[in-house]
Parts: structure tokens; sequence; C-alpha cells
């Protein structure tokens, strides 16, 4: 087998192995390790070593020794050291942590439960008032925390319920609540567009103003959606009746001036420290978590035990997703040192594909590994291999960054890996079924597609405003 | 004997859009010309193998098996690194300072460095004198040292003791980040190396002001570095290929940068509306006492201050010849064009 | 072996919520250096790699608690189809054949990487502020130690589930807030009756259903990672 073919055969293990169930950071170190030995060895200096030592008159246990520790010698665990180093030291992922952090903070400080009814009040005209609350509050919630399990759940628990009692259909509000909920991983500050960057050498502020706009324009279709199925078909999202909601103008703003607000600031205070001038994505992170204990604080709900579990939570959720990439650069420098990367590159150009027919069969293969695995495994393990495609046919790596971070929100709605639906159905009624949630969800993706298609055909959603902050 | 084909994986401290990847291109191709074959160089750009700053710790393990780089970016291990490339000036320019490692001693000084001091599996060549690297980019002229005081600025390497003592305030930013940041005023001023990875890099789209001529980077040249043992090993004639490829890499290096390079600036000036101004005398004076006081606490090092005083003493006989004797260049260029230059 | 796996749990437990902390002082550092730098125009030289070092080690010392708790992500699509026995017969190869190997490596070549820092006391190149960056090298060494201690335990661990069929408890501890508002759910729908039978059953019985909790006795592990999404 020539190095390349090692190289195929490297990544189809993985891709095997990946299903075995282990660890998947440390799956891809020990195929890292184990194919970088291979790659590594060295037959020749092994008996060069071997030779010195018997040329001059060492004693058997010395042979052994010499023999033995030619094996453990292999170059590639000074490589995996090396990587490993690297990720220590990487000043992307940095904000990794200081963004959980200040989810985790936000998360507990008991605002979710305010805001979704302030904005049910604010929204009672509208058909469908409550799933448009649901969403608006979800879009902001998530925006602000960034981690889906925490705002389906309470939102599951909150809103859901509500919106049964209201006689809503159970699969559209399903769809409502997970749809909405999973909105925080593309919104930016988002987790999800810091590890595209750090992968693929994007800047951050960059991405982060690209993807604003997409963002905000998923949540508005949503919003359309949801209002137009309720204007259409009454039936499925019933008006409430309207004595219970009845609140004087004056108190609404006072509710929305409280509950609305200080989120709403925070957020933008974060953003707009990045987009508009002030701050780097880490130093605005860490401006927001200092935020976050302030709003806790002020929502009289910072408490030891809480600022506790933030911390320990932090650290467990950032160990997970670094050692990922702990794992997966030891495995694509082995990949890419055994010319795996050039044979892939080398097919795909061979292919004679216009760029379009490539931009949509890596969508589509993004979106079919979405559905076993989730946003972590493909970002940082199987879009490098497309990232080095990309200058080949001509497509800008932000732009594909976006729709990579669009198609991603399909992969928490479809089944089996579907986790949005799966902290769902773990707090509904027991007569909730998940094939409800699932049908309830697929509105929700052809949104996602159409989203796609919007801004592959106006690109402007996209670059309108990095172009307008920074320029070019 | 004779070996068979032999290819050495080298990886380069750039990305592969930088011209300094084609510069790594050139020594490449000349090692295999010249070894007819027998000897390649399989050359990646940063990141490939490993992290641009790791590719010598990488090349000492034998990660990899060359590297293409510089000093500036291990001087971490010790300071004295930094003297070979990014170093004070002494009235020698970087050619002459190249010059100083092949004849003056600097290559057993940077042997002993490497290999005694640090007890590193490696050896180095030395190829391109880069041409002076531009004092940066700006948001207006600047005119005296003193407009530069409390200026949020970046560079790298020993660079950023010299600019943090003549009361900058020097910023460490992830690459990436320089143009957005710029553009945002988290940063006021940067500098990169040259006209033409400087304007690869993006600085036009965000910065109109071009400050030439400094002493914070004016004598650096390119590490080229190869694993001792791999080395060791090679036939005579491979490793002369090696380390004389680097002296023909110099030159053809050389001719790329000054027709690349002269190239992108007019481009800057042309079509990018950029404005160009050689950086003042004053603000060069006061560089060269920021320098002083650098070196007054680092050469308290035994084995710094013995570089110091080697390139010292080189420099003191060698520019004196060099600028006593050299022609009036710039008189010339007047004489034939007229009221182009601007100082 | 319960008593060691105790014993790992709360030495991995205890290093990964120490080192947590560190996220108080990277967000206070860099808001610090925010305000310097913007409000008083007088930045440090040395908050950026105070600010990469606390990430590095914050994240490499919490890779034996999350692992403790089974927090690294696992594609589980067919994993947890598996009864308990089967996941933990895979599970146990699978451990000497990934993870001993390149943890090993971590320790002895990550040794060698930081003892050579530490011989010439290495700065960091990112600043003139010669911020030593040597001990920061021996986290990695450390980390490894930490993986490996734990390790050991998560094999205990498999050999208990192969005799006993299901696995061992894990210890209780902060859990993600969906994990908590889950658990707490179900408790409350024990109290109420039998009706919420697909929710309580082990996994492997409503296949495909849900996964997002931690692992209870008698019921199989995998897609319980809940962190993040
Ligand atoms: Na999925
Ligand atoms: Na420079």
């Amino acid at each position: 087998m020539t190095d390349p073919q090692v190289a195929v055969a490297m990544l189809g293990i993985f891709i095997f192995t990946i299903m075995l169930g282990f660890p998947i950071a440390f799956t891809l170190m020990a195929l890292g390790v184990g194919f970088g030995y291979y790659a590594y060895f060295d037959a020749d200096r092994q008996w060069r070593a071997f030779n010195r030592a018997v040329e001059s008159g060492a004693d058997l246990f010395t042979q052994a020794e010499t023999w033995v520790g030619g094996f453990l010698n292999n170059r590639i665990f000074d490589l995996f050291v090396n990587q490993t180093y690297s990720v220590m030291s990487n000043d992307v992922l940095t904000a990794v942590p200081l963004f959980l952090f200040m989810g985790y903070i936000v998360e507990r400080a008991n605002i979710v439960d305010r805001l979704f009814s302030t904005l049910q009040i604010a929204a009672r005209r509208v058909p469908g008032s409550m799933a448009v609350a649901a969403l608006i509050t979800c879009a902001l919630f998530a925006t602000a925390t960034g981690i889906v399990g925490a705002v389906v759940t309470l939102m599951g628990l909150l809103a859901f319920p509500a919106m049964l009692n209201a006689r809503y259909n159970t699969s559209f509000a399903s769809g409502v609540i997970c749809a909405g909920g999973t909105l925080g991983i593309l919104i930016p500050p988002s987790i999800m567009l810091i590890v595209y960057a750090a992968t693929s050498g994007v800047s951050i502020v960059r991405l982060y103003a690209g993807a604003l706009l997409p963002g905000l324009m998923l949540a508005g279709l949503y919003v359309v959606y949801v209002i137009g199925r309720a204007w259409l078909n009454p039936k499925i999202a019933p008006r409430p009746p309207r004595d219970e909601n009845a609140v004087s103008g004056l108190a609404l703003v006072w509710l929305l001036v409280t509950s609305f607000f200080p989120l709403a600031v925070l957020i933008l205070s974060v953003l707009g420290a990045i987009l508009f001038g002030l701050a780097t994505p880490s130093e605005a992170a860490a401006v927001g978590a200092i935020g976050g204990l302030v709003l806790a604080a002020a929502y009289r709900a910072l408490t030891w035990q809480r600022l506790q579990e933030s911390v320990y939570l932090t650290v467990r959720t950032s160990a997970m997703v670094c050692w990922l990439f702990v794992g997966s650069w030891t495995f694509s420098s082995v990949f890419s040192y055994l010319g795996g990367e050039k044979v892939i590159t080398d097919f795909v150009t061979g292919l004679d594909i216009s760029p379009i027919v490539f931009l949509i069969l890596a969508q589509i293969i993004i979106f079919l590994l979405g559905w076993p695995l989730e946003w972590s495994e493909i970002i940082i393990i199987f879009v490098p291999i497309f990232l080095p495609l990309l200058p080949h046919f001509g497509i800008d790596p932000l732009f594909f960054g976006i729709l990579v971070a669009l198609n991603l929100q399909t992969s928490f709605l479809t089944p089996p890996m579907a986790m949005s639906a799966y902290y769902l159905k773990g707090i509904a009624p027991p007569f909730v079924q998940l094939v409800d949630i699932f049908r309830g969800c697929m509105p929700f993706l052809s949104m996602v597609i159409l989203a796609m298609i919007l801004i592959y055909v106006f690109p402007e959603i996209v670059y309108w405003l990095p172009n307008l902050v920074y320029g070019r | 004997s004779a070996q068979d084909t032999m290819t050495l994986k080298m990886q380069s401290s750039w990305p592969a859009s930088d011209i300094f990847q084609d510069m790594a291109k050139q020594y490449a191709d000349r090692v295999e010309a010249m070894s007819g074959g027998r000897l390649k160089i399989d050359l990646l750009p940063a990141g490939a193998v490993v992290q641009a700053f790791q590719v010598q710790d990488a090349v000492a393990d034998g990660v990899i098996d060359a590297a293409h780089t510089v000093t500036a970016y291990w001087y971490g291990k010790n300071k004295a690194a930094s003297l070979f490339g990014t170093g004070p000036v002494f009235g020698a320019d970087a050619g002459q300072i190249l010059a100083w490692i092949h004849f003056g001693g600097g290559k057993d000084l940077y042997r002993e460095l490497v290999q005694d001091i640090l007890g590193l599996n490696v050896v180095g060549f030395f190829a391109l004198p880069m041409p002076t690297q531009p004092l940066g980019w700006f948001k207006e002229e600047i005119t005296s040292a003193d407009q530069m005081k409390g200026l949020k600025y970046r560079t790298v390497g020993l660079a950023t003791d010299i600019m943090q003592g003549m009361g900058l305030s020097v910023t460490q930013l992830p690459g990436g980040e320089i143009v957005p940041a710029l553009e945002r005023g988290v940063i006021e001023a940067f500098e990169f190396n040259n006209p033409t990875s400087d304007s690869r890099f993006g600085a036009q789209d965000v910065s109109k002001v071009y400050m030439l001529g400094s002493y914070h980077q004016a004598a650096e040249f390119f590490e080229i570095i190869v694993n001792k043992d791999l080395y060791d090993g090679l036939d005579p004639d491979l490793q002369a290929i090696l380390e004389y490829g680097a002296e023909a890499a110099n030159t053809a290096n050389y001719g790329l940068a000054m027709d690349q390079y002269s190239k992108d600036l007019q481009k800057l000036i042309n079509e990018d509306g950029v404005n160009v101004y050689r950086t003042p005398q004053s603000v060069m004076a006061a560089q060269l006492e920021s320098w002083d006081t650098v070196l007054a606490d680092l050469t308290q090092d035994e084995f710094f201050g013995k570089v110091v005083d080697s390139q010292k003493a080189w420099s003191e006989r060698v520019a004196f010849y060099a600028l006593t004797n050299q022609a009036d260049y710039k008189l010339a260029y007047e004489h034939y064009f007229p009221g182009k230059l601007a100082f | 072996m319960e008593a060691y796996i105790r014993f790992a749990d709360k030495v991995s437990a205890w290093f990964g919520k120490a080192f947590a902390w560190s996220i108080l002082v990277m967000t206070f550092g860099v808001g610090y250096e925010v305000f310097v730098r913007y409000v008083l125009r007088d930045p440090t030289s040395w908050a950026f790699d105070i600010s990469y070092m606390m990430y590095g080690a914050l994240f490499m010392m919490g890779g034996a608690y999350t692992l403790s708790r089974d927090g690294h992500v696992r594609g589980d699509v067919v994993y947890r189809l598996w009864r308990p026995r089967t996941q933990a017969t895979v599970e146990l190869v699978l451990y000497f054949l990934f993870f001993f190997p390149g943890i090993l490596a971590l320790i002895f070549s990550g040794w060698k990487y930081a003892s050579r820092s530490i011989g010439y006391l290495e700065v960091s190149v990112m600043s003139p502020a010669n911020v030593p960056i040597f001990q920061f090298k021996l986290i990695i060494v450390a980390a490894g130690i930490l993986l490996f201690i734990q390790g050991i335990a998560q094999v205990f661990r498999c050999i208990l589930c192969i005799r006993r069929g299901y696995w061992p408890q894990a210890e209780s501890d902060v859990e993600e807030l969906e994990t908590q508002l889950i658990k707490q759910h179900e408790r409350e729908i024990l109290h109420h009756g039998g009706e919420a039978i697909d929710i309580v059953l082990p996994a492997h019985h409503t296949a495909g259903e849900f996964t997002g909790r931690e692992e209870a006795a008698d019921r199989p592990r995998g897609g319980g990672t809940g962190e993040n999404r």
C-alpha cells in the first residue's frame, strides 16, 4: 500500500470505529498516533541503532534494550505532544471557556420565564402569539447562552406546557421549541463559529459579522412560518382568551424593561464590542461573563452554589470540545503527512465539477453527517477535509462557514442523533411521541434549506455587515 | 555509497499564499536540481504538520526533516536567538550581517547557541538578507517620535521591546485579527514585513499611510534548519548541497524580493491610494536609543553579550568600509528621476 | 475495585475542579486588560499570555474529570443499541487499544518536551514581558498522569459491568441544567404513577428514543454527554 492509500484507509477506519461508541477524542488520538507510528517508522534507523550496539560489543541485555528502545522512540509521539501544545496555546479557542462560562451564568439567572411571559403578552394580538413569543425567547436566550440543551429543556418546561394547555397542536409546538432552541449555535456569539474559526483560520470577528444577518433571517423565517400557519389554520394555534392577558400599556413597558432589556443589553454589548470597535472575541467574552455575573446578581440569582456549578460545567464542556481538537489535530496532521489531503484534493478536482455542484455536494454530505453526528465532530473532524478544496473552486471560506453553520442547525433536529428532540422528549408529557416532535421539526428543516438557498442567491446577506464594518 | 532518491519533509512558518513560501520553494527547487533528483524536498506550508512557531521543536525531534523559518520565532528559548535576525543595528545592513554569519564568526556562535547551549538536534543555514522592514501602517503620517507615544501598535520579537521602550503601547494580537483590529481601533498601527506580504495580508484595505524605513527589524534573514541526525547521515555531497543550496537560494530570493516588493509598492501607491512616506530621522534616532536600553539589560547575559560584541566589532570595520566607499545612490537616482523621492 | 474507582473519581474531580477556577482568573484578568486598554489606554503586556495559559490549563486538567463523568462526546449511534455487557466488553478492549498508548505517549514524550523547555527556562515570544511558559508545558505531563489514573478506573468500571450486567452508578455531581431538570421531572412522573413507562425504561427497549441523560443504574450509557448542545 502506498502512503496515500494508507491515509484513505485511515479515514475509512475512523468512520467505522466512531460507531463503536468510544469517546471520539481518544479514538482520533489513537488513530492519529497509530497511523503516525506507521508513517514515521524507520526500519533503517532501527537497524542502524541495533547494529551499532552489536558492533560496540554491548551485552545481550543492552542489545535488547536498544531494540525495544528503537520501537518506543517513534517520532509520532513528539508530534502528538507538539499538537497538544498547539491546541493549548491556540488564541482563538481561548474564547471557548469564556463564552461557556457566560452562558452557564446566564442560564442560571432565572430570567427565561419572565422573558417568555412578557413577550407572550406583548405578542398577544399576533396569530400563534405563544409560538411567536416562544421563538423570540428561544432566540434571545439561546443567543445569550449558546447552550442548546438548556434552552430546549427550559422552554420545554415553560412554554411547551403553556402551548399545550392553550390547545396548540403538539407537533407544531414541539417544532417551535426544538428549532428555536437550536438558533443559539448560529446567532453570534456562538461557540460553533469560534470552533469553525479555529479550524479554518477565518477571522472570528468577520464570521460573527457574517452570521448575524443569516441568523436573524432564519429566526425571522421561523416567525413568519409560525404566523402564517397559525393564520391559515387557527386550529393548530388557538388565540388565548382575551381577559387573561389584559395588562395596561405602561405595565407592559415596565415588564419589558425588567425582563427583556437587561438580557438584550448584555447580548448587544458583547456583540457590539466585537463588531463595532472595541474588543477581540476573548475580551468580549470576558466582559460578557462579567456582565452575566452582574445580571445574575441583579436578579438575585447569584448564589455560591450556582457560581460553583457554572465553573465546574465550564471546565467539563471546555475539556469535551478542546480534547476533541487534541485528537483531531494529531489525526489530521498524520493524515496530511501521509498525503491523504492531496489524494482527496486530486480526486475532487479531477471530477471536473463546477463550483456550484461542489458546494451542493459538500452541503449534502454535511447534512447527511448531521444525522448520526453532532456539530462539534462535524466541524472539527470533517469540515477540514473540505477546506483545502475551497480555493480550487473559488469559494470564500467565510461564506462556506456560514452555509455550514446554517446547515448544522439540522443536525439537532434529524434522527437518530436529534439532540433537541431528545431534550424535549425528556421533559414532555408522556403522550408526546418522538414521531410528533420530528414531524413538528420538518417544516423548520425546510426553512433552514430555504435560508441556505436565499444566502446562495443573495450573498449580500452574509457580506453586507462585514463589509460595512470592516471594509472591503 | 550513492543514496537512492530521498525526500525531505520541509515545513515553513508561512501561509501558502505568502511570498516567503515562494522563496522556500526556490530553495527546494535548487536542492533538487543540484542533487540530480537524489534529494527532493516536499515543501509544506505552516500548519500542515505543526504550527508556525513549533517548527524548530519539530525538526529537533525529527517530526519534520527540515524547516524554513526565522530565529525570532524561537527566541523565547534564549533571547540571543533574536540576534540572528531581529537584532540591533550598528551600521551594517542585512547583507553585511549575513556576511558576518559566514565570515565573521556568526555561524559558530549560532551553532554554539543551538547545539551546545540549547542542546537541540539541529543544523541551520541562512538565506536572503531581508530589505529593511517598514515601520508599518498608520492612520496618519508619523512626523516625530513624540507622536508615536501611547499609540497602540502591534509587532513581534525583540521589536516589541524596542517599540515599548519608545513609549508605544505594544499589543499582542493573533495574526488573523490584525486587520479587523486596526479597522476597529483596537490597534492604531502595526508592522508586518514588506510591501508584498503586507498587501497580500490586506493592510491597504484598512490603512492608507505606510511608513518605510525603521531600525526595529533592519537585518533579518530566513533560517533553514535540518534535523542533525538526518544531516549527519547524508553523503558529503548531499550535505554540501543542503548547505550551499541556501547560498544559491539567497540570490534567487533577493531577486524575487526586489522585483516583487517594488512592484507591489507601486501598486499600493497607484492602485490602492496608499500614501508612502519615509520614517523621519528623529524617529529612527529614538529607536536607536531604545535599542541602547534594551541592550544594556540583555547584554548582562554572557552569551548574548558575546554575540553583540562580535556583531559590533564586525560592523565597526565592515560598515566603515561600506559606508565610506559606497556611491551616493540617492544622488544618482535624483539626477535621473528628479523630484520622485520625497525625502 | 470500587474503592479505586471512588479514589480516581475523587482525584480527577479535585484537580478538574481546582483548575476550573482559572475561568475566574481568566474572566477578571481579561476584563482588567479591557479596562486598562480602552479606558486608561495603557494595555498590559501579559494579559494575552495569561489568558491562553489559563484556558490551556483549564481544559487539559479537566480532561480526566470529564472522563470520570462520561462527558467526552461519543459517536453512539450503534453503541447505545447494545446491552451494557456488550458495551463494556468493547470499551474494555478499546481502552487498551486506543486509550493507554496515547496517554503514555503524552506522559513520556510530554516529559521530554517539557523538560527541554525547563532546561532553558523558556519564556513566551508573544510579548516583551518575559512570561515563563515552561511550567505551562509541564501541564501536558500532569494531564496525562491524571488521565492514566482515571483510565484505570474506567477499565474497572467496564469489568464491573461485564460481571454484573449493568453500569456502576456514577457519583452525583453538578449536572447540565437539562439533565437536572429531566431528572427532577422523572422523579415527579414516578410519583404520579406508571404512565411514564417510555421514559424510565432502559433505552434499549425504546431504542432510538431518549438519550439525553447521565447513566442511571441498569440502563446503558450513551448519547448522554448532553454538553454544549
Ligand atoms: Na442529527
Ligand atoms: Na516584522
